[in-house]
């Protein structure tokens, strides 16, 4: 594939070309309730191809039929040339890369039968199912993949990769009268059949709490000293910062240069915060980026001044800085765009603990958990999918419907206190942004605490 | 290939898709990419000794027996079912293709972008248009006998300008969704509904607290009428856990209450002669006068529900037909598509004169992550404005709203008369009395 990749190079006449092809071969296996909804084997294939000439703009093709792999090189370059542009697209210099990357299968979800598969999400569904009969609803989702992904560019690099990635997931719902509720299990790795096995507590968790939420107040509304568990504060960092140090914001807005010059200070010196493409087996893992940079670990955040930022060559070239490796397509039909991989909070002292966060809290909410979150750059949300309030210094009743309105400027300030015990977050679904929806990201963070932040609810 | 493909598989139904995309992107006023996306595949579903299965493929030129027996293997661990595939009949004139929006050159496309940058232009403001075209070609069949197809064209513009001073970061956006390129006309009211909320904007007043009355404009609507689409599909209600459910003939809403699906709706983005297994489009009363009709279906949740497909069954390459609503009309009338703006546009479509204090939600962040299918949602203003004594007195910050749905909408205090189309909804403004405002 690589040489027919390098021929169809080869005919192009613009001063920068790339393709990217990738076959991805799929299995899911999905319950509701008790019923099988599908069980299915996929292979989608593809093709795209990027060109630039100098002085023009991106010319982009995308295609699933690779016969039509010459023609689209001759039309990306043709779209190029179809924008002009009065400032030039530079790229920042890169080592060209030539590698074959193939992570570990862990298990090739190719060799297991549907069937194998089915009984496994079948276990895990009953699980939940097992738990009441107030569980009314369920969904069991797994899910794999194994890509293989071809990259070569005009300047040099040519890249094979495999990419494996699984996920099992389920949603509850348990229901009672008027009232009903959920819990959210979702596990996803850059790994394959070996790891998702054993998982039956952590499903029939979520089921037990979507019950005892059934009786759980709505949690009130106000300003509360908020501590965030591990999972939710990793949430919090994607959306509360991550968003913000993805350099596509920031190149082409002289106002968004000033608002996020490096230097300027966005938290207390407990706060250290980066993101790593490079780190060991994790979801948002990969060698390379689908701009063929490799990947790495990129302090954004150190003892609360801004230090970096996330980048493409073309952000990176605009702001005079270096590549990190962030240049993301989630499959053949998207251009690569500025992305997270594995974004975290560091530990803070080496010790500190949950309990350390909460002594001192006289009313305040324990916030677990996460339903998701959404941010517009300065103001942004993250969901719980359960929160307990802190009375005392102690964890108290259990309340529902914890949403937090964080605020860029002030909710990050406010992070005054951050436990030693810092874990990874793996879960399934992922980030969407520019109509790129899932990418495999992963979050991590240890429990922290904000001084201050608003809870919605009825007040 | 259809017939080719049914003979082989035995009791089928298939779909099979083209579409051609070209899309231009202006970045900071800068037009800086333009791309194309040819993407063509085929979906198969097989009953097999009385269990479904499906298949599917991007290949060019696909191994038809690998297909069938891939759908085959999938339907050996399905679960029984009583699919009965509907035989051929007539379909309703529904225009779905657009000369103009097919033949538009890329140079069409850029001047189309180009001017609407300009119209937006402003000093401070960083403007971004994307404009997308689509035309596609849809052909079903199945082997009770039943072919359909259409080929249709698709537009979009979107428009958003982000304006930074300082650490104030204001964004607004709007678009235009539709089968054929945009009007002048509809190019200005894109434009305008964009300037007049920026221009509301500028100032920041300190957010009220309390039960107040909120206006939620089309766009602030998602937050509400997204779990009434969950509570509305036959799926949901099949799961038993549909709030609905059990409401059917029931005064669940306030009788100013009236949802609609209407696929065949004039100039509807989502309009199509039929769905995606060979039913053919016809409206489907949901709630009427605030009293609950019925529900949307598919073939397989119609089968196991023992009720009719109501012609939602829409599918991609890759898995089963799944329920998606088409052009969905939530207003005070069943029949309420077609008043259009009450020139000139109003933010508050003309519901806050009597309103002594409350707000104006135009965009909620994280809509669909809470506890959705229980109605309650609790989410931060991403764009809103105060209202006092009848006026919009500036946009809030860091303030929340909560509220249940199915607790508000038993009483609505009106509906707008700024009604419109975004994306395939079609809805005025609304105002709801005694939703929960919560400040830091």
């Amino acid at each position: 594939m690589k040489d027919r990749l390098a021929a169809a190079l080869k005919t192009s006449r613009a001063d920068y070309t790339e393709i990217r092809v990738e076959r991805t071969w799929s299995s899911a296996v999905t319950f509701r309730g008790r019923r099988l909804e599908t069980a299915t084997v996929s292979e989608d294939q593809g093709g795209f191809v990027r060109a630039l000439d100098r002085g023009c703009g991106w010319g982009i093709a995308s295609f699933t039929s690779l016969d039509e792999l010459p023609a689209m090189v001759a039309r990306a370059h043709e779209l190029s040339r179809a924008i002009q542009l009065d400032r030039p697209i530079h790229l920042a210099e890169t080592v060209p890369q030539v590698a074959d990357a193939a992570l570990d299968l862990d298990g090739d979800v190719r060799g297991i039968s549907l069937g194998e598969k089915k009984k496994l999400i079948e276990t895990y569904n009953g699980a939940m199912l097992g738990v009441s009969d107030a569980v009314v609803d369920t969904q069991a989702i797994y899910r794999d993949e194994v890509s293989e992904v071809w990259y070569v560019n005009s300047e040099g690099t040519a890249l094979a990769q495999l990419r494996p990635e699984v996920t099992v997931s389920g949603t509850a719902i348990a229901r009672r009268n008027g009232t009903i509720e959920k819990g959210l299990e979702s596990i996803g790795l850059r790994k394959g059949w070996r790891s998702v096995h054993g998982l039956e507590e952590r499903f029939r968790v979520v089921a037990q709490r979507a019950v005892e939420l059934l009786d759980a107040p709505r949690v009130q509304g106000g300003a509360y000293p908020v501590i965030l568990d591990n999972e939710l504060a990793g949430v919090f960092v994607h959306e509360a910062f991550g968003h913000l140090s993805e350099a596509d914001f920031v190149y082409e807005n002289p106002q968004a240069r000033e608002m996020m010059t490096l230097g300027r200070r966005f938290g207390k010196p407990v706060l250290n915060v980066g993101d790593n493409g490079a780190a060991t087996g994790l979801r948002g893992t990969l060698p390379f980026d689908d701009e063929g940079t490799p990947t790495q670990d990129t302090p954004l955040i150190k003892d609360g001044i801004l230090v970096g930022r996330l980048h493409s060559r073309e952000t990176a070239a605009a702001l005079g800085e270096r590549p990190t490796g962030n240049a993301r397509a989630i499959s053949f039909r998207h251009p690569p765009i500025v992305r997270m991989t594995n974004t975290y909070i560091a530990p803070g002292r080496k010790g500190a603990t949950l309990q350390d966060l909460i002594k001192d809290v006289k009313l305040g909410v324990y916030a677990c958990g996460a339903f998701g979150g959404q941010t517009m750059l300065e103001n942004f949300s993250f969901t719980a999918a359960w929160g307990h309030m802190i009375r005392d210094g102690h964890i108290a009743e259990m309340v529902k419907d914890v949403v937090l309105a964080g605020n860029l400027f002030q909710t990050l300030d406010r992070i005054d206190h951050i436990a030693g015990d810092f874990t990874w977050n793996q879960m399934g679904g992922g980030c969407g942004k520019g109509g790129q929806f899932p990418l495999a990201v992963t979050e991590g963070a240890p429990h922290v605490r904000i001084e201050e932040i608003l809870v919605g609810g009825d007040v | 290939m259809i017939d080719r493909l049914l003979a082989a598989a035995g009791h089928a139904d298939v779909l099979w898709r083209r579409e051609e995309r070209t899309a231009i992107a202006f970045d900071a006023g800068r037009l800086k990419t333009a791309g194309i996306t040819e993407e063509a595949g085929i979906n198969l579903r097989v009953v097999a000794a009385g269990r479904m299965g499906v298949a599917g493929t991007t290949a060019a030129a696909p191994d038809l027996g690998e297909l069938v027996a891939r759908a085959r293997a999938s339907a050996e661990l399905g679960e029984d079912l009583d699919l009965v595939f509907p035989p051929t009949s007539p379909l309703p004139h529904v225009p779905t293709f657009f000369d103009r929006a097919a033949d538009a050159s890329l140079d069409d496309l850029i001047a189309l972008g180009r001017g609407l940058v300009e119209r937006l232009a402003r000093e401070g403001c960083q403007v971004n248009v994307a404009i997308e075209r689509e035309v596609g070609e849809t052909a079903v069949g199945n082997t009770a006998g039943a072919r359909g197809g259409y080929a249709a064209t698709g537009v979009g513009v979107t428009a958003e300008i982000i304006r930074i001073a300082a650490d104030d970061v204001l964004m607004i956006y709007d678009q235009y969704v539709g089968g054929d390129l945009p009007s002048g006309d509809a190019l200005e009211a894109l434009a305008r509904s964009i300037e007049m909320r920026l221009e509301a904007a500028l100032t920041i007043v300190s957010p009220p607290e309390g039960a107040l009355p909120v206006v939620f404009t089309p766009a602030g609507l998602a937050a509400i009428v997204l779990p009434l689409e969950q509570a509305l599909s036959g799926k949901t209600v099949l799961q038993g856990s549909s709030p609905l459910a059990a409401k059917v003939g029931e005064q669940a809403f306030d009788p100013r209450l009236s949802i609609v699906d209407d696929p065949v709706a004039p100039n509807g983005p989502a309009s199509r002669p039929l769905d995606d297994e060979c039913v053919p489009s016809a409206r489907t009363a949901l709630v009427e006068r605030g009293i609950v009709r019925g529900f949307v279906y598919d073939l397989e949740t119609a089968a196991r529900a023992k009720a009719r497909s109501t012609g939602h069954g829409r599918r991609g390459i890759f898995g089963k037909p799944q329920i998606r609503y088409t052009n969905l009309i939530v207003g005070p009338g069943p029949d309420g598509v077609g008043a259009q703006h009450a020139a000139p546009l109003q933010l508050g479509g003309g519901l806050i004169s009597d309103v002594k204090d409350g707000l104006i939600v135009d965009d909620l962040i994280g809509v669909g992550q809470g506890n959705v299918i229980g109605g309650g949602f609790s989410h931060p203003v991403g764009l809103a404005y105060r209202v006092q004594g009848g006026e919009i007195t500036g946009r809030v910050k860091d303030a929340a709203v909560a509220g249940n749905v199915y607790d508000l909408l038993k009483s609505i205090a009106g509906f707008g008369t700024d009604g419109r189309w975004l994306g395939s909804r079609w809805s005025p403004s609304l105002r709801l009395d005694g939703v929960s405002v919560a400040r830091r």
